[in-house]
């Protein structure tokens, strides 16, 4: 790892989020966040080596503070919804809010102190991100330490929490002397609310006649009996998709939503792939099948084994291998009774696929810029109709190396994601050849939490000495 | 080769996918999975049984909105499984054979006319490289049975029914094979008969047909629903528009059957007219070619011949051909036009379909279970070749289930020795795809036939050697057509 790579990538970071406005998906979550219930809050759980120099960290953060405005701004409405929110810098900045550092004696503690962390509100009028340093970890000399960042979705989802993670992080322990700046800004930019209501206003005006005349148009072009056919082949599209997954597991309810608890578990990457690769799917498929084998244990031993539950997916708007830029969730049925890994595998990759004949995946995203016009509550209320997956399963890429935060280096990168309405939120990153998973589970949901972390972690080891 | 097309009637994408599976890896352990419904036929079998059943009045009229209600229902988001589900339920208590025998003749009666002819050569091509061919697909074995042995399949993964003592329950054994189930149905068939799903072929034409098609590496979207179009599109997934039965499937069914009618109208007629005038043999004659030319031309089957005064300078002789297909007796018949017979094997006098022509033609029937026989009957054979009736033979023996050619057999050159007769070796091309071997569908199109220079002066000394040039020669006229 040489130093010019890290260069290039920290020129990457301050490239990284300039857009001034929310996009529509933003500021859906944005306003329709109900925290901790319909939370938008993900959280990184680090794995250091050892505790980091302290000064040194501070440092490493103002840095990337520095480097990434984004982390110094926060979100300004207009004071009535007639425009997207924005981004502003915070003339209040200051580090000391956000960063700050604690004692733990196990990392069992730090996990514990890391979900009470991310249940805790943000506070909206200051930048949405909280990074604590947990030190005394009993790691393999003792000295092990772990960092948890706490940020919201508006300012970063957790795909893009990992790649700011990983440009972040450096290719070397030793300290890099002059590291690239962010670009000089001038004085912070004010933002008034009702400024920002007016302009809006305009715009949006223009723009909703504009559209309306469009929509008058191409209904008046077409056959009538071709926009009713149309129209009910779309209605029976977002049918399938919110009703025809398979029914809610008893096993994993009452959810409350507001009691989380972390698990992390690693599996060997090149073991999952190979899974993956037999059962004709993608490292995504392989990461639900695992779970699903964890799943299908601990419905046994709880002695209510089910056929099927429904899984919520990550799909691919592009093409499906690619990564691709436009992404929709959509809700499978997870088959929980096929013991064989590999078949499971092949049966997630089938109900993955099938998602791309319905045209009404990308209903969530059509939708967003319409809700966002409407009081937060009926966004909320749009966001609730689509029925609600016993677990959510995202593949994060995160860095193909180990990195090092400020001397220390990085053993492991959790993501654990909020639980809007599912049982569990599991979030698998390739940190080099290892995959992390992160499992933020409903406590209130799981009878039994300690056989569930079991039965995951059986699912791990399936996956990785199946033949 | 250029003309390909029009000859074979397939399109260019169907061609090239064909190169590309012969091209790939062969053996059974490639599995070929097709769909039926919109597939391998063109439209759903299931609604031919259900109008069946409208037709026979079986249905009440509170069965018939139901499923008219589950229909739209399932077409609208609600669950399209149901209404296969209500149908199963109102099968109570009716009895398998009886239905099994419904299978049969709505297959004769509309079904068969309704296979896809570029499928069938899609289906060929995997059997001819020794792929394992399968019919998957959501329907009963009663409804894909006929279809799956008209095209020479094996083996079914089709949706189960419960019966007990020989009657439906209305229920099935198993979910219905639809969608993920259809997938999980192919995954176990390819665990249990070791197939490499990752080199396997999956052809679908259905929305539901995602997950099936993802279970193998070479997916088709075969005229493809709509939203499978969309799908394929964005998975990567090449899609093939294979064209309908010509006039739709009555049309096709009715070349066939009017086909039939044709050859015992010509037979009837011909033999009329021998009988009438007083000579038989002219009788016979006029027979063979109203027999051979009339359901040829109502089926709409053209002969292209390419040297055809060689069927005429050496007479009496033995015509040697190729042979894939029932067509190929009708087709020499027609070229030979007069004065000759066939040697068919014994089994084949009680052929319903060789009976027509036995009559008019009066073959040598030879015995194969006892050779002394067989050689009686051959001395017969020589004599009657002295006496110029000439002989057709198909020296492979039996028709070979692909265009490729099979061994020669001895018989028809010693018989060419003894006789001091000549060979003329005729070529055969296409015939099979018109009609497949044990087919019961006659599609239109041109059979291709090549005349060989004749060949004269057989004697046993260098026979062997002989019969291994001219099987060479007939794989290079198949291999590289000649254009004159």
């Amino acid at each position: 790892m040489t130093t010019s790579e890290d260069f290039e990538r920290w020129g990457g970071a301050a490239a990284w989020a300039s857009g001034e406005e929310l996009t529509p998906m933003q500021t859906l979550m944005w306003r329709a966040e109900r925290h901790p219930v319909q939370s938008s809050t993900s959280t990184v759980v680090i794995d250091l080596d050892r505790a980091p120099d302290w000064k040194r960290f501070v440092a490493a953060t103002e840095w990337g503070t520095g480097l990434v405005r984004r982390l110094r701004q926060r979100v300004v409405e207009p004071v009535v919804p007639t425009a997207a929110p924005r981004w502003a810098d915070d003339p209040t900045f200051d580090l000391g809010y956000h960063l700050r550092r604690e004692h733990v004696a196990s990392r069992e503690e730090m996990l514990a102190q890391a979900a009470q962390i991310a249940l805790r509100p943000f506070d909206r009028t200051r930048p949405l991100w909280e990074g604590v340093l947990f030190e005394g970890l009993a790691g393999e000399g003792g000295a092990g330490a772990a960092y948890v960042l706490k940020i919201h979705h508006a300012l970063a989802d957790p795909l893009g929490t990992v790649q700011l993670l990983s440009m972040l992080q450096s290719g070397r322990r030793a300290h890099t002397a002059r590291k690239p700046v962010g670009a000089e800004v001038g004085a912070p930019a004010v933002v008034d609310p009702v400024d920002l209501a007016v302009s809006g206003l305009r715009a949006g005006s223009a723009n909703l006649a504009a559209s309306a005349l469009s929509t008058a148009r191409t209904l008046v072009s077409t056959r009538p009996s071709t926009a009713v056919a149309a129209t009910l082949r779309y209605g029976a599209s977002v049918r399938r998709l919110v009703s025809q997954a398979a029914p809610p597991s008893p096993e994993l309810s009452p959810r409350t939503g507001r009691m989380w608890s972390f698990l992390t578990l690693e599996a060997p990457l090149d073991r999952l792939r190979a899974v993956a690769k037999q059962g004709g799917g993608t490292l995504d498929d392989a990461a639900v099948a695992l779970v699903l084998g964890g799943l299908r244990r601990y419905h046994e031993r709880r002695g209510g084994p089910v056929p099927e539950i429904p899984v919520g997916v990550r799909v691919s708007l592009d093409r499906a291998d690619d990564l691709g830029n436009r992404f929709a969730g959509a809700i499978i049925s997870g088959p929980l009774a096929i013991e064989d890994p590999v078949d499971r595998v092949a049966a997630v990759r089938g109900e993955v696929l099938s998602l791309h004949t319905e045209r009404a995946l990308e209903v969530l995203e059509a939708a967003a810029p319409l809700l966002n016009r409407m009081p937060a509550f009926v966004g909320a209320g749009a966001l609730q109709t689509a029925a609600v997956p016993d677990a959510f399963v995202l593949t994060l890429p995160g860095p193909p190396r180990r990195r090092y935060m400020a001397g220390a280096e990085v053993q492991g990168m959790y993501v654990l994601g909020p639980l809007p309405g599912a049982a569990l939120t599991v979030c698998l990153v390739t940190v080099g050849d290892t995959a992390c998973i992160g499992v933020n589970v409903d406590a209130s949901a799981v009878a039994d939490l300690r056989e569930l972390e079991e039965c995951l972690a059986e699912g791990v080891e399936e996956m990785a000495s199946a033949p | 080769m250029p003309g390909d097309q029009a000859v074979s009637g397939l399109s260019d994408e169907v061609l090239a996918a064909i190169d590309a599976i012969e091209a790939g890896p062969q053996g059974p352990a490639v599995g070929a999975f097709f769909d039926l419904d919109g597939t391998l036929v063109a439209g759903y079998t299931a609604a031919t049984f259900y109008g069946d059943r409208l037709k026979g009045r079986d249905v009440s009229p509170a069965e018939f909105l139901r499923t008219v209600v589950t229909a739209v229902d399932g077409e609208l988001g609600g669950d399209p499984t149901r209404i296969a589900h209500v149908a199963f339920s109102a099968m109570r208590g009716e009895s398998e054979e009886a239905f099994a025998d419904l299978g049969e003749r709505l297959f004769r009666s509309k079904i068969a006319g309704t296979i896809r002819r570029e499928s069938r050569a899609l289906v060929m091509a995997h059997q001819r490289v020794g792929h394992t061919v399968a019919v998957a697909s959501a329907a009963t074995k009663y409804q894909i049975a006929p279809v799956a042995r008209d095209l020479g399949v094996e083996h079914l993964v089709c949706t189960q029914l419960v019966v007990e003592d020989g009657q439906f329950t209305g229920a099935t054994d198993g979910p219905m094979l639809w969608g993920r189930h259809k997938a999980s149905g192919v995954r176990a068939f390819a665990r249990e008969h070791g197939i490499d799903l990752s080199t396997s072929y999956a052809y679908g034409n259905g929305y539901e047909d995602v997950a099936f098609l993802s279970s193998v590496g070479h997916p088709t979207a075969l005229n493809p629903h709509r939203d499978l179009r969309s799908a394929a599109a964005r998975l990567g997934w090449p899609v093939l528009d294979l064209s309908d039965p010509v006039g739709g499937s009555l049309l096709a069914a009715g070349r066939t059957a009017a086909a039939l009618a044709g050859m015992n109208t010509g037979v009837v007629a011909g033999l009329s007219y021998g009988l009438l005038s007083g000579n038989l043999k002219e009788g016979r004659n006029a027979a063979i070619k109203l027999a051979t030319s009339l359901p040829m031309a109502l089926a709409g089957v053209k002969v292209d011949v390419l040297h055809r005064e060689r069927l005429w300078t050496h007479r009496p002789a033995i015509f040697v051909a190729n042979h894939q297909s029932a067509l190929d007796i009708p087709v020499l018949g027609n070229l030979l036009e007069r004065d000759f017979t066939i040697v068919a094997k014994k089994e084949a006098k009680w052929d319903p379909r060789a009976m027509v022509g036995s009559v008019v033609i009066d073959p040598a029937y030879i015995d194969r279970s006892d050779s002394a026989s067989a050689r009686a009957t051959l001395d017969g054979v020589v004599d009657r070749i002295r006496g110029g009736t000439s002989l057709m033979i198909f020296p492979e023996g039996t028709r070979s289930a692909t265009p490729v050619l099979g061994p020669f057999r001895k018989g028809a050159f010693h018989l060419a020795a003894q006789a001091g007769v000549p060979v003329v070796p005729v070529v055969l091309r296409n015939s099979g795809e018109l009609m497949r071997r044990s087919s019961l569908v006659l599609n239109p199109g041109t059979v291709d036939v090549c005349v060989l220079e004749p060949e004269t002066d057989w004697n046993e000394d260098d026979l062997s050697d002989r019969i291994a040039a001219l099987h060479t020669k007939f794989e290079e006229t198949l291999a590289r057509w000649p254009s004159t």
